[in-house]
């Protein structure tokens, strides 16, 4: 991993006091339980301790019910840890905010604005004017193959468009990360393919800092820097793998590499690991 | 779709004129004053809108019924929206509601007329209270619907709560509010009669009472026709005014297109 420079202007925490570069995202000692209706609270994190760099793609990788989809809730100021504590550039997370931007499985576009009008929201927003916001939108529209689409509303696009239309979004109004929980799971195999090709590429043109929620193996490893495997009931980081393959990514390529291929395996190895212990503690 | 353009537009006149026929055979058949033939009625329209006076009064009562509506609607749409939204709100106004759901509001009438007398007040503290409960419980479960993670996505783009609750929930419910409105709206015509029927002082449907009173038939018949008539007109016009706000919820736009 590389070493991130400090950027002047971005202050670190100042009681912290280290000359250490601080990471992008860090999260310390985070637990959740969530009230249930039986006896006792249901443990959906248990001490989980993850750092992840500016500019890092980053993983989750899980059996469904590991609590992965609520760390990036934690990390997005959705969901407030039941203990420990989640940090964006050293500062304690207090909620949402513009630097991270969701994206999420079920596109949560807003149905009653088109095309552009969802991609401006964020933009007008933040007090960028009609025009400016529109001209970005339009080159953002643009860039995820959407063109020509702009006057459209979400009833009227497919899945992979209204995924489309909400990476867009997103990206629109510059969060310094990316949130992207399980965003392609609802999309049939040969859109969900195109998507994280596209993403990629995406992706290269500024590699934001990504954490992205998955439970495709495939995915994790084509996509990542790092996948972190996690185990369920409690859920606790099982181990993170490195994924030291070359950018810019093909799949094409990548899908007759060994060391993808190893990759792949070891990880899938991991998970069903996970799921023996779960079945014989 | 069933039926071609010109069809669907036809269809309401036919039954229309459909119901108006069995109307005179029947009033033929039966032959007695107290049932008009429709014929009868609709010649006893035009004396009715000519007078002046009765003009006045049907216009005194769309006011009443104006001023219920949009009251009703001014405070019923945030309140339903906040008992969608909070559980807390919803759990302290679900009962109230509940016990003023099933009175008839005209029945609060007499009442209503010893605290705030004959006039404007009254009717209208009638009619919203009439329209008041099916704007609340639609706009709550409008409010209730609206996804999560919309909210999320807004929170992270910096909106505040309140922000959020106008720019988000509330146009995410306007297609459930609209039903409650539309419900609304018919209601409004029905309080607005019955107010007028037991505070008979002045409106449709004092004229529709007096009439009935003095045997006049034809009259009471002629005014049925001119509320029932309306009734559709401002259906009609708020269902244009409906499909316009929230065409993008319609029905026809859920084709997606075939394109990743």
């Amino acid at each position: 991993m590389s070493v991130v420079p400090l950027r002047p202007g971005v202050q670190a925490e100042p009681s912290s006091g280290h000359a250490q570069p601080v990471a992008m995202i860090e999260i310390d000692r985070v637990s959740q339980m969530f009230e249930t209706s039986g006896r006792r609270g249901h443990l959906a994190l248990s001490d989980i301790s993850l750092s992840i760099e500016d500019g890092a793609f980053v993983s989750i990788l899980g059996p469904s019910g590991c609590g992965k989809s609520t760390l990036l809730y934690i990390v997005g100021g959705f969901v407030m840890p039941t203990a420990g504590v989640a940090r964006v550039k050293g500062r304690a997370i207090a909620g949402p905010g513009p630097d991270r931007g969701p994206v999420f499985q079920e596109f949560a576009l807003f149905p009653w604005k088109n095309v552009l009008g969802n991609v401006m929201y964020g933009l007008r927003q933040q007090g960028v004017t009609r025009g400016e916001a529109e001209a970005q939108s339009r080159r953002l529209i643009e860039m995820v193959g959407l063109k020509g689409y702009e006057t459209f509303y979400p009833k009227e696009l497919s899945g992979g468009m209204k995924q489309r239309v909400a990476i867009a979004r997103t990206l629109a109004y510059r969060p310094e990360v990316l949130l992207m929980d399980e965003p392609f799971g609802a999309l049939d195999a040969h859109t969900r393919t195109r998507l994280q090709n596209d993403l990629l590429n995406i992706w290269e043109r500024d590699r934001k800092t990504v954490l992205f929620v998955t439970h495709s193996v495939d995915e994790a490893v084509f996509l990542s820097d790092k996948v972190v495997v996690m185990t369920r009931s409690p859920g606790r980081i099982k181990e993170v793998v490195e994924i030291d393959l070359p950018r810019p990514r093909r799949r094409a390529d990548l899908l007759l590499d060994p060391h993808y291929q190893k990759y792949v395996v070891d990880i899938e190895k991991l998970i069903d690991d996970v799921l023996d212990d779960e079945l014989h503690p | 779709m069933s039926g071609s353009l010109p069809g669907r537009r036809l269809s309401p006149l036919l039954a229309c004129l459909g119901l108006l026929c069995v109307w005179q055979v029947a009033a033929l058949v039966l032959k007695t004053d107290s049932f008009p033939t429709a014929l009868d009625a609709i010649r006893a329209i035009p004396s009715i809108l000519g007078d002046r006076e009765a003009l006045l009064n049907i216009l005194d009562s769309l006011r009443r019924m104006t001023v219920g509506l949009v009251l009703a609607a001014l405070v019923s749409i945030p309140l339903g929206l906040m008992m969608g939204r909070s559980r807390a709100v919803a759990s302290f106004f679900n009962p109230l509601l509940m016990v003023v759901y099933p009175v008839p509001k005209a029945a609060l009438m007499p009442v209503i007329m010893l605290w705030l007398g004959v006039g404007d007040v009254s009717k209208t503290l009638v009619i919203f209270l009439g329209v008041s409960i099916p704007i609340v419980y639609h706009s709550f479960q409008g409010g209730k619907a609206v996804e999560e993670k919309m909210l999320w996505s807004g929170a992270a783009m910096g909106l505040s709560a309140p922000q959020r609750m106008v720019r988000i929930v509330l146009p995410a419910a306007l297609p459930e509010i609209l039903t409650g409105c539309r419900t609304g709206l018919v209601l409004a015509l029905i309080t607005m009669v019955t107010s007028e029927m037991i505070a008979r002082q002045n409106g449709a449907g004092n004229i529709l009472f007096n009439a009935l009173d003095m045997a006049q038939y034809d009259t009471v018949f002629a005014m049925i026709i001119i509320i029932g008539a309306l009734g559709i007109v401002f259906d009609a016009a708020f269902e244009t005014l409906r499909g316009s706000l929230v065409r993008w919820s319609e029905p026809q736009f859920d084709m997606p297109l075939s394109f990743s």
